[in-house]
């Protein structure tokens, strides 16, 4: 068929044109994974280089300027301290990556060797540990929160622990999951055939392919944690004002809407609902590139 | 006659169902012998426990009754941290390489895990070690560096074989290693075994549904059928002369790839039974073209055949009627 | 007269990667083939060869990235690649049917065999459920299932997997086909039961002068139940014969190869086969013969176009070494 003899093997590109390829090629598969990327990248951007974006010091309360509605000199107009909501609302994207990372990082350390564990071990014990664990994933989160943060204070460092506790169950059934499967397959075997002790059982060769769905997962948990933070705050838990964290700024902004100063809650709502949404498309979309039966088509 | 490397005496294996509670009498008093150098085919089909006898072996699998004697010693009861430390003289490869090798781990890295378990070798020495190992199973040592999704089925067997040789073992216990492989790759790999069996001695069974493969490699054959030996001798004569009734039309039903051969066919009725449902007596009476009232009384015992290397399991075979008229 | 005469198929797996660059796979190159009434073809090959595919691409049953881009397909007369999608569904289970390997994976878990059955039969005939309910009896009997009648109630995961087999046969033979295609009819199964569906698989074509092909490895079946044979090898057919001529002088390399690897030939000639090697790579396959990489007699001259020649009586093989080869091959 001489009209399809193209061969296998494509021309050489330049690094530009592959570039360009691979971001063409990723978001032909999934669009959503580069779109939220995008957007991860943008409020990365903005924690990073919060110093120099900032136009004003966003705890620096101004009584002169309450209130003010955007205009040219502050965008998103003032709060009820006269601080800055812009440069609040840039600084904010700090405390959404502070938050979210470490409690990824917490739920993963949790989440991961008991999901290992419980999979391998199956029986009793598995069902022993997955009805602990399906405990807390069902008990409703804000209230555990409420009640730990009320407990020990409510700081930065409480509110990351707790959440990272409540997020690592999605963890322990993800990677269960997987070691589910693997058990089936003679892998598990061949390594016990070799030898291994167990916990290298688990850790040299269950975990590098158990962890597919869970890395695939991190970024929807952050959503998440990022959400709740923001919910405990805006409860009033957790972070207080003046921290320009989104959430507190959003509850602060909850009584001033009813005055009709509706920049001191949108803006900073605006930004949350994006990052949450970044978050929940780049680990959607991750997921649609990562595990190919997710993918439509082909024999 | 030498000691046996090793020795399997009323080995049995029952397992549960969880839900239903039902017993599959998966292997049932099963007893053979294994010295070095040579090689024991076992044979039989789906429901035969022959899979589940080459667990047991290794001690993948703990025995419900029975012993497996290993160089003197009962490994049935042995808890794992012990079993572990067998593992470098004890080996297994399994019948589907794609499975059985770690995606993620590197050939290299994967041969090597023995002797990092094993031995006490420096870095460098288990890297020479590897590299020889890979040269003696005819593994291109440019595909060290790969990952298993990245080779071929017969050069994954062939990194299977590796690791299982690395540290000389013993006793390899072989289930299928060709079944998975396209038929140009297993005159390859069975090639292999004979070589490597000759040049380290170890002894190996060799499990397979395949009579053709069996036929070529094995020294010593053992027919299974239900859980139940119900023959064993000298490859050649149990081929030539089969005594059980059931390894006659097994053996019958065989397709040899030349279309020349006449093909003189027993076919038995229905299908195998399921080992939840044994039935009483003599496995094979549900379906033996030669059975009578006293089969199915009690189980039939191992005699006989001539000099008595070769064995089965028939109440036919002291009276000489157990030819199935083929 | 040939009832299925496939002439020169191209199928090819287009795709793109993630780096956005298209990729084709070649994986049928110019499958050329036929079957007549009342024989049985055997088609064999190693993983990759493109026999499953073939017989997909023949149905038309092929999903995106796979697509046909070449070569005719003519059934009956007609070219099955110009029919349109209906008339295309129209033929597939009646005049053309297939029995695939697996086949708890082809019955619906949630229907009763029975119903399913005349599901196949109402769906392609004009007759009433109580005649489809007959034939359906009647079939399960003649694939050698006991109590048929009771067992039109069974689920699939009562069935064995013997069992569940002759039902896919069974169904199959629901309307008449002409042609039936086994993609691996026995694999897995026990060496009986093996032996019962292939004596009845062969008895089909006998009685009814049904056209068959089996897609198998195992060249034991190829041997006692076929006629014919057609060697497959990276999406081309290398060899194709009859079964006698092409197990007593196989001309094409990998051919002989073949033969020379089964356990009866080991046997005999003690010699050392080092077949096998690494797979052809679809995506860039070599211009010529797709063999040149594993074959010890290949040359410059491989790299031309090839055809399949006659070297016998209904023997073709494709190769354009084929003197050297017959003059080197140790015996």
């Amino acid at each position: 068929m001489a009209d399809l003899a193209l061969s296998g093997a494509p021309r050489a590109r330049s690094i530009p044109e592959k570039v360009w390829g691979k971001i063409v090629g990723i978001s032909r598969r999934s669009p959503t994974s580069i779109i939220g990327f995008v957007i991860i990248l943008f409020f990365g951007l903005l924690a990073l280089l919060a110093p120099l974006l900032m136009p004003y010091d966003p705890i620096a309360a101004n009584p002169n300027l309450i209130l003010q509605g955007p205009s040219a000199n502050h965008w998103f107009g003032t709060d009820g301290n006269g601080m800055d909501v812009l440069s609040r609302v840039i600084f904010g994207s700090r405390f959404a990556f502070g938050i979210a990372i470490p409690v990824v990082i917490i739920a993963l350390a949790i989440g991961i060797p008991i999901g290992l564990y419980s999979g391998y071990k199956g029986g009793n014990i598995d069902e022993a540990i997955m009805r602990v664990v399906d405990a807390f994933r069902v008990f409703p989160s804000i209230i555990l929160a409420l009640a730990v943060v009320a407990a020990a204070g409510p700081s930065l460092l409480n509110v990351v622990l707790v959440i990272g506790v409540l997020d690592a169950p999605i963890f322990v059934r993800v990677v269960r999951a997987e070691v589910l499967a693997l058990r089936s397959s003679s892998f598990v075997e061949s390594g016990l055939i070799v030898g291994n002790p167990t916990w290298r059982i688990l850790f040299v060769h269950l975990l590098p392919n158990a962890i597919q769905g869970a890395m695939a997962q991190t970024a929807v948990r952050a959503a998440w944690a990022v959400r709740i933070s923001a919910t405990l705050a805006f409860l009033g838990i957790g972070i207080q004002p003046p921290t320009p964290e989104w959430g507190a700024m959003i509850r602060q902004g909850a009584e001033f809407m009813v005055n009709g100063q509706w920049w001191v809650g949108i803006f900073p709502g605006v930004a949350l609902i994006l990052m949450v949404l970044g978050l929940n498309m780049f680990g959607d979309g991750l997921q649609d590139l990562l595990d190919p039966k997710r993918r439509s088509g082909g024999k | 006659m030498t000691e046996p490397l090793l020795r399997a005496e009323n080995l049995t294996k029952h397992f549960v169902t969880p839900r239903t509670a039902q017993t599959v009498r998966a292997v049932n008093g099963v007893s053979f012998e294994m010295h070095a150098g040579s090689t024991v085919g076992m044979v039989g089909e789906s429901g035969s426990g022959k899979s589940t006898i080459g667990r047991m072996v290794v001690r993948l699998l703990k025995p419900t009754q029975g012993s497996v004697t290993f160089r003197g010693r009962d490994i049935a009861p042995l808890r794992d941290r012990a079993v572990r430390a067998l593992r470098a003289d004890l080996q297994m490869v399994f019948q589907d390489p794609w499975s059985a090798l770690n995606p993620r781990m590197r050939v290299k890295r994967i041969i090597q895990e023995p002797l990092l378990l094993h031995s006490k070798l420096s870095d460098s020495a288990r890297s020479d070690r590897v590299e020889e190992i890979a040269r003696s199973v005819r593994l291109n040592t440019d595909l060290l560096t790969r990952f298993p999704g990245e080779l071929s089925g017969g050069q994954l067997q062939r990194v299977c074989i590796a690791r299982a040789i690395a540290t000389d073992p013993g006793l390899i216990v072989l289930d299928e290693p060709t079944s998975s492989l396209d038929l140009s790759v297993r005159a390859g790999i069975l090639d292999l075994l004979q070589e490597l069996r000759e040049k380290t001695g170890a002894a190996m069974l060799f499990i397979s549904h395949d009579l053709g493969t069996v036929r070529l490699v094995s020294d010593h054959i053992l027919v299974l059928y239900l859980g139940h030996i119900i023959e064993s001798g000298p490859m050649a004569k149990v081929f030539d002369e089969p005594a059980h009734p059931y390894t006659q039309t097994l053996l019958s039903a065989h397709l040899p790839a030349d279309p020349h051969t006449q093909l003189h066919r027993h076919l038995l009725e229905g299908e195998i039974p399921s080992p939840i449902d044994m039935p009483p007596g003599c496995p094979f009476s549900t379906r033996c073209p030669l059975v009578r009232d006293d089969c199915r009384t009690a189980l039939p015992p191992m005699v006989d055949i001539g000099d008595g290397a070769q064995r089965a399991a028939c109440i036919r075979i002291p009276e000489g009627s157990n030819k199935v008229p083929l | 007269m040939s009832l299925l005469q496939v002439r020169d198929l191209h199928t090819h797996f287009i795709s793109r990667n993630l780096d956005n660059e298209i990729r084709i796979a070649t994986a049928l190159n110019g499958v050329s083939f036929e079957v007549s009434r009342g024989e049985v073809l055997g088609l064999v090959g190693e993983t990759g060869a493109g026999k499953s595919l073939t017989a997909y691409s023949v149905m038309n049953l092929l999903k995106p990235p796979a697509q046909v881009v070449g070569g005719v397909v003519e059934f009956d007369g007609r070219n099955l690649r110009d029919l349109e999608t209906e008339d295309m569904n129209k033929l597939r289970g009646s005049e053309i049917a297939m029995v695939v390997q697996n086949p708890r994976s082809s019955l619906d878990p949630l229907t009763r065999i029975g119903e399913q059955l005349v599901r196949v039969h109402t769906a392609h005939t004009d007759t009433s459920e109580s005649a489809a309910r007959a034939r359906a009896i009647e079939m399960l009997g003649a694939v050698g299932i006991p109590a048929p009648e009771q067992r039109m109630r069974a689920w699939p995961h009562e069935l064995s997997g013997g069992m569940a087999q002759r039902v896919l046969i069974a169904m199959a033979l629901m309307n008449e086909p002409k042609l039936i295609i086994a993609d691996e009819p026995t694999t897995g199964l026990d060496v009986t039961v093996q032996a019962q569906i292939l004596d009845l698989l062969r008895e089909l074509v006998e009685t009814r002068n049904v056209a068959a092909m089996v897609i198998t490895h195992d060249l034991g079946i190829v041997a006692h139940y076929c006629d014919r044979m057609a060697v497959m090898f990276a999406g081309r057919i290398v060899e194709t014969g009859a079964v006698e001529t092409v197990f007593d002088n196989p001309e094409h390399p990998y051919t002989r190869t073949l033969i020379a690897s089964t356990p009866e030939r080991l046997r005999e000639t003690k010699q050392k086969i080092l077949g096998g090697g690494a797979p052809p790579n679809l995506y860039n396959l070599p211009p010529g013969c797709h063999y040149v990489e594993r074959c010890q007699f290949a040359d410059d001259s491989c790299n031309n176009p090839l055809v399949l020649e006659q070297v016998g009586d209904g023997h073709f093989a494709m190769c354009a070494r084929m003197d050297a080869v017959r003059e080197g091959w140790p015996s």
